[in-house]
């Protein structure tokens, strides 16, 4: 359908010890969000770095526009790439910020970046440095959607920043992004907030692609069927298992596939239940079966509490 | 509203099914842009452009060139059609089996669907009953 | 060319680090001077180091211009060539300005016979014998060499961490001693101070100048391929 905005081949990056990306190669077509998910250090920001050429791959190549992005300026300026912990000079207050900022970005939107000052009730008189973690989110927030690049990566924008912020932040985005569309890339944790503003997810590992598909594909791709263990068992037979828990007597088994109305209507005769598995859900499940030596138990907090032991 | 259970766009084709079912959606009446579906339920316009899709081509919505979707006429009497075949397996298998589960006769069963169907509350016992299990 | 512009224009959006500040210290140094001038009762011309106090902030600004505006400009999707030119374009123009400065300055001093209290400031001696072109080369390059320097340790620091810094900056004291040592045992003092003496700003300001080429090089090469 639509031009390759990206196109990685094999891009892999070692450092000392460390391999952030092994063997990724991934696609990116215009104007459609991308979720980029994964655990920290699952290698996302090391990614996106590469592909903006802030970082150098070890090998493996990447054309942005269908170009190389390092060192041309053609490319760069239809790319935005808004980090997690941007540095932004000493004396510099948000209203410096913005306005360098309107220097580099072509279709920079001032009006667009006042009305989210707004929303955001941030206050652009005051340095940077004083500002609290979601007033600089606030910051990175405001470029990335004023800056209406063609593509636009945002590296966890909503850190720090409440629920109502967050909420705004998703409206604005997908309100700009149907009057201006652009290809977005969304890399976050919060997937349950997000799953929704996404065509395509891509979810990253130990610096592997793991899931590269369009997030309808993935919606009902996975079930969890509860009911008493040996009924269960008997329905999951020949089915990829993702994740079995017991209660008792119940079982609660998750499978990696989409079941049929005949199998649904089955599961009903067996007394089970059949229950959806949330893309958050269903990413920690696959994340966890990818290394199952790590297995922690538990269940949504689980990408949540091993961000807070980073 | 949006669940996980099945793919977004056709969810948003449900919606808009419910919708032209129940009359709020009248034949022949435009029905509102992807635009306004996406940010009314958050979700992404390519999506809700995919749903309504679905639609058109079912032949239950039909495009006017420059102006928007409408819904075709004969679209509700379709839907319906389609909707009382699939009753039997969604509804009705379901309330059977647990039905079963809960002992509950199937003469029993009917008599509780009629009295649903006339709109008379269940009786207090069983209620309190349920909730205090 | 226009983005190597955004990025000069970038970094004057505070008019403080680029503008005001080399001025207030320009101008406290300058007072100050004065003042202790004005409190020396010789007759004879006083000479003060004071105006050397801004060219210890262009150092710090080279610094500060790699590890803020560097990292930030790559937040705007700016190329490195681009932040590199505009960043040395802008510091350029910055350096012109401040030996325009000097200049006039040491213009004022001799027609005021020393702000009336026969103290030198900017026409201090040996820079200012001679030619002023060559008093301009001097000030200009030596002004260069100050922010280039900052600016080079700064992207090793970007490039190699604290580890490649320290490497560095033993290894620049080690070549220095190095060479002090070389030429206490072959007896080259006489010979460099004689050399020395014949330097006059013209030249010392080309020997910056090559130093300046040298180090801007460098930097460029380690910046082509330094992350934020």
């Amino acid at each position: 359908m639509n031009g390759a905005v990206v196109e990685a081949r094999n891009l892999t990056k070692r450092y000392r010890d460390v391999l952030a990306l092994d063997d990724v190669s991934i696609r990116l077509s215009a104007d459609r969000i991308y979720g980029l998910l994964g655990r920290n250090g699952a290698g996302k920001t090391t990614l996106m770095s590469v592909l903006t050429a802030q970082a150098f791959a070890t090998s493996g190549d990447a054309l942005v526009f269908g170009e190389e992005a390092y060192e041309n300026d053609r490319v760069l300026s239809r790319v935005c790439f808004i980090r997690e912990s941007q540095k932004y000079p000493d004396d510099f207050t948000a209203f410096h910020a913005f306005k360098a900022a309107r220097l580099l970005f072509r279709n920079w939107d001032q009006a667009f970046a006042e009305r989210l000052i707004g929303d955001f009730g941030l206050p652009v008189k005051r340095r940077i440095k004083k500002l609290s973690r979601g007033q600089l989110s606030a910051v990175g927030v405001i470029i990335g959607l004023a800056s209406r690049a063609e593509l636009t990566f945002f590296d966890e924008p909503y850190l720090g920043l409440d629920a109502v912020a967050r909420q705004l932040f998703y409206d604005r985005l997908l309100e700009d992004f149907t009057d201006s569309p652009r290809t977005v890339v969304l890399s976050s944790h919060l997937i349950d907030e997000v799953a929704n503003l996404l065509d395509h997810v891509i979810v990253i590992d130990q610096g592997r692609i793991l899931i590269d598909a369009e997030s309808d594909a993935l919606r009902g791709s996975a079930a969890t069927v509860v009911g008493p263990a040996p009924k269960v068992n008997e329905f999951v037979t020949g089915m990829k298992v993702l994740h079995r828990e017991a209660l008792g007597p119940l079982a609660s088994v998750t499978v990696d596939e989409t079941l049929s109305a005949a199998q649904r209507t089955g599961a009903a005769r067996l007394g089970l239940e059949v229950a959806p598995v949330s893309l958050q859900q269903l990413v920690i499940r696959k994340t966890l079966i990818n290394h199952p030596s790590r297995r922690v138990p538990g269940g949504d907090a689980e990408l949540d509490s091993m961000e807070a032991t980073r | 509203m949006i669940d996980d259970s099945r793919p977004i766009f056709l969810q948003i084709a449900g919606l808009i099914e419910n919708e032209i079912v129940d009359g709020t959606l009248a034949e022949e009446t435009q029905i509102p842009s992807t635009n306004e579906f996406a940010a009314f339920h958050r979700i992404n316009p390519a999506t809700a452009a995919k749903g309504v899709n679905v639609l058109v081509e079912d032949g239950i919505l039909y495009k006017k060139r420059g102006i928007g979707m409408f819904v075709s006429t004969g679209a509700r009497a379709a839907l319906v059609a389609r909707r009382t075949q699939e009753f039997f397996e969604q509804y009705v298998r379901p309330l059977v089996a647990e039905a079963r589960k809960l002992g509950i006769p199937a003469d029993e069963l009917s008599r509780m669907i009629i009295r649903g169907a006339d709109g008379a509350p269940a009786e207090g016992g069983n209620r309190e009953r349920s909730a205090a299990s | 060319m226009s983005r190597t512009l955004a990025v000069a224009r970038m970094q004057l959006v505070t008019k403080w680090t680029y503008l005001g500040n080399p001025l207030v210290i320009l101008a406290a140094a300058f007072l100050l001077s004065v003042a202790i001038f004005a409190l020396i009762p010789a007759d004879e011309p006083k000479y003060g180091g004071g105006s050397q106090a801004p060219l210890w902030y262009f150092m710090v600004l080279g610094i500060q211009s790699m590890t803020l505006a560097f990292p930030f400009s790559q937040g705007l999707s700016v190329s490195r060539r681009a932040f590199y030119l505009g960043t040395l374009g802008l510091f350029s123009v910055l350096a012109v300005a401040m030996t325009a400065i000097y200049l006039l300055g040491g213009i004022a001093e001799r027609a005021t016979n020393g702000w009336g209290v026969n103290g030198f400031f900017f026409a201090i001696p040996w820079v200012s014998d001679g030619p002023w072109y060559g008093t301009a080369v001097f000030y200009f390059t030596v002004m260069m060499l100050m922010f280039i320097i900052g600016f080079w340790f700064a992207t090793i620091y970007k490039r190699w961490g604290t580890t490649g810094m320290l490497i560095s900056l033993i290894g620049s004291a080690v070549l220095l001693l190095g060479f002090a040592a070389l030429a206490t045992l072959s007896l080259w003092w006489g010979s460099i101070g004689a050399w020395l003496v014949q330097q006059t700003p013209l030249t010392m300001g080309a020997w910056a100048a090559v130093l300046c080429v040298a180090l801007a090089v460098g930097s460029y090469l380690t910046l082509r391929r330094a992350t934020p």
